[in-house]
C-alpha cells in the first residue's frame, strides 16, 4: 500500500491559488497518483501503456502533457476502479446531460479528506463559512435513496457550510412522479423569505434559478432578502445551453428581483469526473487552484494551445485514488487567461466556453437514428 | 415573432391572437371568393425574382454561409419556386388535368379541393423550411397555421410577410405562432383547429403530434431519415469524389445527406481498402470545402479519441485527418454518424440488403448509388424493395428537381382532397 504522501502536502497548502510554488509537488504528487493507478486499475495500465507512457518518467510539469488523458464520455461508458468497491463509501454519478449515459466514479475515504481539505481552505478564502443559520433553497434535486447523482450530493454538502434553518428543493420527489421541477414552490419560498430575517443562500443549477427569476421579473415582483444572504450557483447550465444567458444579465436580474448585491453571487465549477472546486473570485473568474491545473488543447492535434487561445478543457489532479481522474477531458470548450487579475489571486483563471457540439443539434437524420433505437 | 393576418407582431400578442383564430379560419372558409391558386403561384413568382435581385441578401448571405452553400448553387435552385416549375409541380403531383378533373360519368363531376386548414409543426434544420411547408400548404388553397421550431431566426416569417405584401389577398391564409413544443394546449387547439397537421422532424414531435391529433384530424408525417451511399469494390473516383464533396458540402445534417458508405463486400481486409481510398479521396476533397465548424470539429475529435480507447474491444478501425475521418467496423448497422464529415464505412453484402435494411423501412430516403451500369438494377430492385425512396448519383444525394416526390409522396396530392359531386 503506497502512502499518499505528496498528495497530502499539496492538499494541505496554505495558499491555494499560488501554482508556481506548487508546480514541484504537483507533479510528484500527480507521479505518485499515475504509478498509483497504473499498477491497481487494469484498463487505466493498457490505455497508459498502448499509449507507452512510463508513469515513473514523470519528472516535470511538462510531462503531464504527454500523459493519456482520458475523456468524460469514457466514464460514461466503463467503470475504472483503483479499489475494491467496498472499501469506497461514496459512489457518484454524473448527471448524464450530453448522451444520457452518466459517468461512474468512486471515492475513498482519502479522497474524501483531501476534498474537506480543499474546500475548508477554498471556502476560507472566499469568506464563504458562516456561524450564522441560513434558509438554503437549492435549486437542484432532493436527495432520495432512488439516485447517486454527485451534483446532489455537492449540493447537500454545501448546505454544512453555514446552519441550515431549513432546505427547500426546486426538484421534488414523489413516489408518483419520481423528480418534478417545481419553480412555484420556490418562488414562494423567496417570498416567504424576505419577510423573515433569517439570510438565504441559494445553490445548484444556473439555469433554474434564471428561469425562475425571469419569471419573477415579468410578474413585477421585486424583493428584499434579509442582510448576509448569497446565491451560488453551480452545476453548469445542463441542457439549457441554448438558453445561455449573459452573466451580468443573470446578476442583473439577482439584484433587481432580490435586492442582492453581485458581490453576493458566487459561482462554483467542478465536475463528478474532476472534483476540484473552482471558486470565481470577485471579478467571477474561476482561478485556477493548486490542486488542479488545466491543459487547453487543440482540437485537432491534442497539442496545447497558447493561453488565451480557445480549446478543449483538459483537467488535471492528484486528488483521487478511487478512480483514475488524474486526467481527464471534459467535453467543454475553454480559455485560459493568464493576464492577471485584481482580485489578487496568481493563478491563471478558466473561462467556459461552452459545450463542444450541442446534442441536439438539429438533424432530420438525428431524429432516424432516435427512432431506429426506440 | 408572429404573424397574423399580415401584421408581424411581438410575441406577447399571441395570447389575444390566439383567442380569435378559430373563427378568423372559419370566416376565411365562409367566404364564396376563394383563394386562387393562380395567385399563389404569381406571388412566389414575384417573390423567386426578388429574391434573384438580392433582396433578401442580408438573411439569405448568413444561411448559405452557414451551410456552407454557393451562392450560384442557390441562385441556380430559385427557378423552382417560379412560376413554370410550380405549375409544372402542380401538374405532376396532381396529374395535368387537375383544374378540370374528368367526370365519372354525366351526372357525377370531379374537383380538387384543398383540405381546408393545415397546421404546420416545422423542423428546425433548414431555416426557410418553416415557410415552404406553408407554401406547398397554399398551392393547395389550404389555410395554413405555422408553429415555428424553437430557435427560429425569422426568415421564414419574413419571407411568409413578403409574400403577403406581395399578395394581399393571402392575409387571411397564413398565420405563424412562436409557441414553445411545452404549451401543449395551445398545440391542441391548433391541432383542433386543423384538418391536418402536417408534421416536419423526429420522434418527439411525431408522438407529441400523434397525441394531440384528434381522431378527426389527419396526421402528414415528414419524418426524419437516414441516407448512405452504395458501392461496389469497384467503384468509381469519379463517383468517390462525387460523394465525398456530398459529404464535405452537408456535413450529414440532412435527411438526404449521406452517413456513411455501405460496401457490398463480406470481407473486412477488402473492406479497409476501400475504405482507405476513399479516405484519401476525401481529404483531397475536404480542402475545398469550409473548416468545419470549431465546435462540432471538437465533438467529434473527443468521440474519435474514444473510439481509439475502445478498439480493443470494438476492432473499429479509424482514418483521422484534418477534423474529417472515416471508421470502418465488423457490423452492418445502419445508424447516423458523428456528422459533420466523420463518416461510416460498413460491409453490406448485396444478399443482405433486404434483410438487414427492411426494419428500417419507413426511415430510409436516399441512396447515392456507385455500382457498374451493368448492375445498376440488380441493386436499385432490392434498395428499393427494402424501402429506400430516393436513388440518385453520388454527388447529387441532395439535389432538387420541380416535381419530385418528397419520401415517396407527393406533398400537394396529401393536402388536398378529390370531391364528388352529382347534380
Amino acid at each position: 500500500m503506497m502512502k499518499r504522501r505528496y498528495a497530502r502536502k499539496l492538499f494541505n497548502l496554505k495558499r491555494p491559488y499560488d501554482l508556481k510554488k506548487s508546480d514541484d509537488l504537483f507533479c510528484l504528487a500527480m507521479r505518485e497518483n499515475a504509478m498509483y493507478h497504473y499498477n491497481n486499475c487494469e484498463d487505466y495500465k493498457r490505455i497508459l501503456d498502448e499509449a507507452n507512457f512510463d508513469p515513473t518518467n514523470i519528472e516535470s510539469i511538462d510531462d503531464l502533457i504527454d500523459l493519456p488523458f482520458i475523456p468524460t464520455l469514457y466514464f460514461k461508458h466503463h467503470e475504472l476502479f483503483s479499489k475494491p468497491l467496498w472499501k469506497m463509501p461514496i459512489k457518484a454519478t454524473s448527471s448524464g446531460t450530453s448522451t444520457g449515459f452518466k459517468s461512474k466514479i468512486a471515492l475513498s475515504v482519502g479522497d474524501l479528506w483531501r476534498g474537506f481539505k480543499m474546500i475548508k481552505r477554498l471556502f476560507a478564502v472566499h469568506k464563504l463559512w458562516s456561524m450564522r443559520p441560513v434558509t438554503y433553497l437549492i435549486f437542484g434535486y432532493e436527495p432520495t435513496k432512488h439516485s447517486d447523482a454527485g451534483i446532489m450530493k455537492t449540493a447537500y454538502g454545501f448546505t454544512y457550510v453555514a446552519p441550515a434553518k431549513k432546505r427547500i428543493y426546486a426538484i421534488r420527489y414523489s413516489k408518483e412522479k419520481g423528480y418534478q421541477v417545481d419553480l412555484e414552490h420556490m418562488k414562494q419560498a423567496f417570498i416567504s423569505a424576505s419577510k423573515k430575517r433569517t439570510p438565504i443562500r441559494t445553490i445548484g443549477f444556473p439555469a433554474y434559478t434564471y428561469f425562475l427569476l425571469k419569471e419573477m421579473e415579468a410578474e413585477g415582483i421585486k424583493l428584499t432578502m434579509p442582510k448576509g444572504s448569497k446565491i451560488t450557483v453551480g452545476g453548469g447550465w445542463k441542457q439549457f445551453y441554448a438558453e445561455k444567458v449573459d452573466k451580468q444579465e443573470f446578476y442583473r436580474l439577482v439584484h433587481d428581483v432580490l435586492g442582492i448585491k453581485e458581490k453576493n453571487c458566487v459561482e462554483f465549477f467542478g465536475a463528478v469526473e474532476h472534483p476540484i472546486l473552482y471558486i470565481d473570485c470577485e471579478h467571477h473568474h474561476f482561478h485556477v487552484p493548486a490542486y488542479a491545473r488545466v491543459i487547453i488543447r487543440d482540437p485537432d492535434t491534442f497539442k496545447p494551445v497558447p493561453n488565451g487561445q480557445i480549446g478543449l478543457i483538459n483537467l488535471l489532479t492528484p486528488m483521487v485514488e478511487g478512480t483514475p481522474l488524474l486526467s481527464i477531458m471534459t467535453d467543454d470548450l475553454g480559455i485560459l487567461h493568464d493576464e492577471g487579475c485584481s482580485c489578487g489571486a496568481q493563478s491563471p483563471w478558466l473561462e467556459i466556453i461552452g459545450r463542444v457540439g450541442i446534442k441536439d443539434i438539429t438533424t432530420c437524420a438525428q431524429g432516424a437514428e432516435d427512432l431506429l433505437k426506440s | 415573432m408572429i404573424l397574423y393576418h399580415g401584421e408581424i407582431l411581438e410575441n406577447h400578442k399571441q395570447s389575444e391572437k390566439l383567442k380569435s383564430l378559430r373563427n378568423d379560419c372559419y370566416k376565411t372558409l365562409q367566404a364564396q371568393d376563394r383563394l386562387n391558386i393562380d395567385d399563389v403561384v404569381m406571388a412566389c413568382d414575384k417573390l423567386a425574382q426578388k429574391v434573384k435581385q438580392g433582396a433578401y441578401d442580408d438573411l439569405i448571405l448568413p444561411l448559405l454561409e452557414e451551410f456552407d452553400i454557393p451562392y450560384d448553387y442557390f441562385l441556380n435552385h430559385m427557378p423552382m419556386f417560379e412560376k413554370d416549375a410550380l405549375f409544372k409541380k402542380m401538374e405532376i403531383e396532381l396529374g395535368k388535368d387537375y383544374q378540370s378533373l374528368e367526370g365519372l360519368n354525366e351526372h357525377v363531376q370531379r374537383k380538387i379541393y384543398p383540405l381546408g386548414i393545415l397546421f404546420h409543426i416545422a423542423a428546425g434544420n433548414v431555416d426557410a423550411l418553416p415557410a415552404y411547408s406553408v407554401i406547398e400548404g397554399l398551392l393547395a388553397g389550404n389555410i395554413n397555421i405555422l408553429k415555428l421550431p424553437s430557435g427560429d431566426r425569422g426568415v421564414s416569417v419574413k419571407l411568409l410577410s413578403e409574400l403577403i405584401e406581395i399578395e394581399p389577398k393571402l392575409k387571411p391564409y397564413i398565420y405563424v405562432f412562436d409557441v414553445p413544443s411545452t404549451e401543449l394546449e395551445t398545440l391542441k387547439m391548433f391541432a383542433d383547429i386543423a384538418d391536418a397537421i402536417i408534421v416536419w422532424g423526429g420522434d418527439v414531435a411525431v408522438k407529441a403530434a400523434r397525441s394531440m391529433a384528434s381522431v378527426t384530424t389527419k396526421i402528414i408525417e415528414w419524418g426524419h431519415k437516414l441516407s448512405f451511399g452504395y458501392a461496389t469494390l469497384d467503384a468509381s473516383d469519379e463517383d468517390l469524389i462525387g460523394i465525398a464533396n456530398h459529404m464535405a458540402m452537408t456535413n450529414q445534417v440532412l435527411c438526404s445527406s449521406a452517413q456513411g458508405i455501405f460496401v457490398d463486400t463480406d470481407s473486412r481486409e477488402e473492406l479497409d481498402q476501400f475504405a482507405d481510398r476513399f479516405f484519401k479521396i476525401f481529404i483531397d476533397v475536404n480542402r475545398k470545402h469550409k473548416p468545419i465548424p470549431f465546435g462540432m470539429k471538437s465533438k467529434n475529435a473527443l468521440q474519435l479519441y474514444n473510439e481509439k480507447l475502445e478498439q480493443h474491444e470494438t476492432r473499429k478501425k479509424i482514418w483521422q485527418q484534418d477534423g474529417i475521418s472515416v471508421m470502418t467496423s465488423d457490423d452492418s448497422n445502419l445508424e447516423l454518424s458523428m456528422l459533420f464529415r466523420s463518416i461510416w464505412i460498413k460491409m453490406l453484402p448485396k444478399e443482405h440488403i433486404i434483410t438487414t435494411l427492411k426494419p428500417h423501412k419507413n426511415h430510409l430516403q436516399t441512396v447515392g448509388l456507385m455500382v457498374s451500369r451493368n448492375d445498376y438494377q440488380t441493386y436499385a430492385s432490392l434498395l428499393i424493395h427494402a424501402g429506400v425512396t430516393r436513388l440518385t448519383k453520388a454527388n447529387n444525394m441532395s439535389r432538387m428537381i420541380t416535381g419530385e416526390s418528397h419520401d415517396g409522396s407527393f406533398p400537394l396530392r396529401l393536402y388536398t382532397k378529390v370531391v364528388e359531386l352529382e347534380k
